[in-house]
């Protein structure tokens, strides 16, 4: 008996009926909201994904700046305790989930198909519902803020029984939401996946793919591998909540640890979830402005698994001060230490393609170049933090919070921000415009670092993280934070202005926009890029030089 | 081994010296134990390496931005690989980090060893305050901050130790190796204090070790680290140090104190004792929860003015206290307030704010309740 | 399977001649390399937890 499978369209069909102008099968598209609503168009996901995160990024930057209003000198002055912990925790739920990830995957979305020469992504349909299941969730969080006792206020990390036997009423929200943006991530991982595995053009081996495509790649099996382990974990805190079970419950029986141990076994590669992508960004935008190719690319791809292997057996050094065996302690701080290793690899990598270059200093790699110098400074703290012993001094302190903002903000973000400026021709068909570009990097560079350098400072003085009122000694370093977040805060005002600007005209770009070493497969396509590209697959050649 | 160890100390100790003097306020105190010490020097150290690591990596990548610009005509050069360098830098992190796991190792064995420990201090913590307990001598007490709330709203100047005093700061002796029994009533707390390089999470159901030798009388300060609610800010760590004779004097005092508040329980008090008592233990206890005028902040704390369940039925108020309501936020205060204690702060919550019952509980009614 | 154990070896290292990785994913068995990845790298886990055992005493 033959198995039921619905009629696939194999490629030659899709590329036919796309050539006959939208053929026979497709009905003209639906205007105005339906159109959104229902594209399976891998670039219009992607702009999707991107304009949403940018309105997370908001929030986010408006949740963060109430905690630095409050903390601008010591006291009460703005917001009470109870309202300071919903914003600590909601500004870390909103950065992580809804403006990293959703950024790198608006990113993947757009760039992955083009950068393989693939029609669209693997599986479109489940594309648009991994879009749309994120409004949903993030409305579910955001819409906890307004319920009697008010939103989740247990730190992003939720450690229990904070947030099982002592959070407010709202939490299952808080956990119902996670959930259905977790599976949005595991499905939007799903489809990248199998894009990157199926769908390359003829010719195109796995060693020729660009890296930006390699760490989504590796990225994706992240994703897939520990979304499920944060989804089990909320699950039992809900279980622990409604239904009287006690996993974490010690009165119960339960054990508080596991949980550490379940959400940072999920954690420690969510975090390197949100600097794969990254790394692979800044591993295009740097050979292209440094005319010259990158160097090491097979080391590169071999540093981003090696690194992802590492993340999973790391996440001990999340809990030294818990109370851990000492083989254990040290099993985790060897292991921990490891990571600097492939982690250097990359950052030499990088500043060998430097090294004798042809160097210019487009908007794209000023970012990419304050990324490395930037990222480094966070590696390092990285590697002071993994010194078991001296963790206990720093732990949950400022000094953590300066250390994982180092990597995620000038990291992460910084690298998000070179993508859309090096791909925004591509998008558009216009340079981004060149003097408000560069305002919105240096007041983004002096902004950050005057936000999170004092933050050493203050966490090394002794100052605990997450909370609202301080000792008098960390003023001084709590107002400059302060003062700088406010700067970082507004610059990105400029961000907006350059895209929004930049969408409606300005300097127009040719196909290959940024020259002869920004060689990939999407530069190969027109500026703008047409709304379907690639419907007959390229014949892949591998670049000259 | 052992050679290369001592060598290892040996310079970390010259590095932590010479830096000593730039530590205070910006950077990791050197504290008051030969642990703190290791510790800081641990930290300078890596810290060194970094800034070595790190002014390479960065002056060869300024040199380039400098020197090979394309507005200056640079051209490009057409290497993209080099094994021998690959092999270097992958080598050379890799044995700089071998060289620092070392002396991290020798530190860690010599934390994880609270063996031979003199004195036994259970810390237990509570939302939000502290509690301090000498095993086998009959001393115990609740550690809360002092700072008034006035002062945190502005009302009042902030005085030098803002957020970092206490109402009864913990007792040590000099020279002795005191153990610390962590464990925690309600959520994870994180009982640490910079100077000794201790930092401990108390784990609710859980008892973690870790020890101190502290050498150097003085008053040191820290605060809970862990994220623990609402007042996660205010419950700060306060650790008298003192001479091993004077601590012996204070702990005899405390050991009479104790005594004397036990006769306490066997006798017949005052409604107006009780009142005036129960006021001070529900300021220190009740009050960061159920709000000073007893209105809550429902709907995790209710109110306890005209709360109606608690005015009508006294047995179950007395339950609710001594045992806590399991699945919320309220704790059991069997073992962290004494029969009198408990009896006058019963005594308050019904005849405070318009709440007129009238009752006057007995702490021998509680005694005996708490023997059941 | 010496050849195949050192490449894994040399890309758990992250460096590797440029030749030899030609040959390899020209001429190698993708299932041989995945499967003596994840062998070295169960016993990379191994190695670490005995010098971690080993260190503790």
């Amino acid at each position: 008996m033959a198995p039921k499978v619905p009629p696939q369209p194999t490629l030659e069909q899709s590329s036919t009926a796309a050539e006959a102008g939208h053929g026979h099968a497709h009905e003209a598209p639906p205007k105005g909201l339906m159109r959104w609503l229902l594209t399976t168009n891998h670039k219009e996901i992607g702009s999707l994904y991107l304009i949403f995160s940018l309105v997370m990024f908001f929030i986010g930057g408006i949740f963060a700046l109430v905690v630095r209003l409050e903390l601008f000198q010591p006291g009460m002055q703005f917001v009470n305790p109870e309202f300071f912990n919903q914003m600590t925790t909601m500004h870390g739920l909103i950065m992580v989930f809804a403006a990293v990830m959703p950024a790198f995957t608006g990113l993947a979305n757009w760039m992955i198909p083009l950068q393989i020469g693939a029609p669209d992504m693997a599986l479109p349909r489940l594309n648009n519902f991994s879009f749309w299941l994120l409004p949903v969730a993030f409305g579910l969080l955001l819409s906890t803020l307004f319920m009697p006792g008010g939103g989740p206020n247990f730190g992003w990390t939720f450690y229990a029984p904070l947030s099982t036997t002592y959070a407010p009423p709202s939490t299952t929200f808080f956990i119902l939401a996670l959930h259905i943006a977790g599976i949005s991530s595991i499905l939007g991982a799903i489809n990248i996946v199998a894009t990157i595995l199926n769908m390359r053009a003829p010719g195109m081996r796995m060693m020729d793919m660009p890296l930006f495509v390699w760490t989504w790649l590796i990225t994706g099996f992240l994703l897939i591998a520990v979304m499920p382990v944060l989804a089990g974990v909320i699950t039992m805190m809900l279980m622990d909540i409604n239904f009287g079970t006690s996993f974490f419950n010690a009165a119960g029986g339960g054990d508080p640890v596991l949980f550490q141990h379940l959400f940072w076994f999920f954690g420690h590669p969510e975090v390197y979830i949100m600097i794969l992508p990254a790394f692979g960004i800044v591993s295009a935008i740097i050979p292209a402005f440094a005319r010259k190719r990158l160097f090491g690319y097979a080391s590169m791809v071999y540093a981003t698994a090696a690194i992802a292997l590492l993340s999973f057996m790391v996440w001990g050094h999340h809990m030294f001060v818990v109370g851990m065996p000492l083989v254990g302690q040290l099993f985790f701080m060897y292991a921990t230490m490891l990571i600097a290793v492939p982690t250097g690899v990359k950052v030499f990598n990088w500043i060998a393609t430097l090294f004798q270059g042809s160097i210019s200093f487009e908007p794209p790699m000023l970012f990419a170049l304050a990324f490395v110098v930037l990222f480094t400074i966070g590696g390092f703290s990285g590697l002071m933090l993994a010194i078991a012993p001296a963790d206990f001094q720093y732990h949950d302190t400022y000094f953590v919070v300066a250390h994982f903002h180092y990597v995620l903000v000038p990291g992460a973000i910084f690298a998000i921000m070179a993508g859309v400026y090096f791909w925004l021709p591509k998008w558009t068909g216009h340079y981004p415009h060149e003097r408000l570009s560069q305002w919105h990097f240096w007041l983004s560079v002096i902004g950050v670092n005057l936000t999170f350098f004092p933050m050493h400072f203050s966490g090394l003085a002794g100052m605990p993280r997450r909370i609202p009122d301080y000792a008098l000694q960390f003023a001084d370093f709590n107002m400059v934070s302060s003062i700088g977040a406010f700067l970082f805060g507004f610059s990105q005002l400029l961000f907006v202005a350059v895209v929004i600007m930049c969408v409606r005209g300005g300097k127009k770009a040719p196909a290959a926009a940024w020259g002869d070493y920004a060689d990939d497969l999407e530069w190969s396509v027109p500026s703008p890029a047409p709304l379907h590209t690639f419907e007959t697959p390229p014949n892949y050649q591998r670049p000259a030089h | 081994m052992r050679t290369l160890l001592v060598w290892l100390a040996g310079g970390l100790s010259l590095v932590g010296s010479s830096q000593a003097a730039l530590a205070s306020g910006w950077n990791m105190p050197v504290g008051v134990t030969d642990l703190s010490r290791e510790i800081y020097n641990l930290h300078m150290v890596i810290f060194w390496i970094c800034v070595v690591i790190g002014v390479a990596v960065f002056g060869v990548m300024f040199y380039s931005l400098i020197r090979h610009r394309h507005s200056k005509g640079a051209k490009a050069a057409n290497f993209h690989e080099n094994t021998t360098v690959e092999v270097i830098w992958t080598a050379v992190p890799l044995l700089i980090l071998v060289g620092m796991a070392i002396p991290a190792t020798a530190t860690l064995q010599k934390i994880y060893d609270p063996s031979d420990a003199e004195l036994d201090v259970m810390v237990t913590g509570q939302q939000w305050r502290w509690r301090y307990e000498y095993l086998g001598e009959d001393v115990a007490f609740n550690s809360n901050m002092s700072t008034p709330r006035a002062q945190i709203r502005g009302d009042e100047e902030r005085g030098e130790n803002y957020l970092l005093e206490v109402d009864e700061p913990l007792v040590l002796p000099i020279n002795r190796k005191v153990r610390f029994l962590f464990t925690s009533d309600d959520v994870i707390h994180a009982w640490w204090v910079p100077d000794f390089a201790v930092k401990q999470d108390t784990i609710p159901g859980f008892i973690s070790e870790n020890w101190v030798r502290i050498n150097e009388p003085g008053i040191y300060r820290g605060q809970c680290a862990e994220l623990c609610g609402v007042d996660h800010a205010y419950m700060p760590i306060v650790v008298h140090a003192m001479e091993e004779d004077d601590f012996e004097t204070w702990l005899v005092e405390r050991q009479e104190m104790a005594a004397e508040e036990a006769l306490g329980v066997d006798r017949e008090w005052e409604m107006d004792e009780l009142m005036e008592r129960g006021e001070g233990v529900y300021g220190s206890i009740c009050a960061s929860c159920h709000q000073v005028e007893g209105q809550g902040s429902p709907p995790a704390f209710p109110a306890l003015a005209g709360n109606e369940q608690m005015l009508a039925d006294i047995d179950w108020h007395k339950d609710t206290i001594i045992n806590g309501v399991s699945g919320t936020a309220m704790p059991s205060f069997r073992t962290t307030l004494n029969p009198v204690e408990l009896a006058a702060v019963i005594t308050y919550t019904r005849n405070a704010w318009g709440n007129d019952t009238g009752d006057a509980v007995q702490p021998a009614e509680i005694a005996e309740r708490l023997e059941r | 399977m010496w050849g195949v154990i050192k490449s894994v070896l040399a890309a758990f290292l992250g460096v590797q001649k440029e030749q030899q990785r030609r040959e390899d994913f020209e001429k190698g068995n993708p299932m041989a390399f995945i499967l003596v990845g994840i062998i070295m790298a169960l016993l990379f886990v191994g190695l670490i937890a005995l010098v971690a055992t080993w260190a503790a005493g």
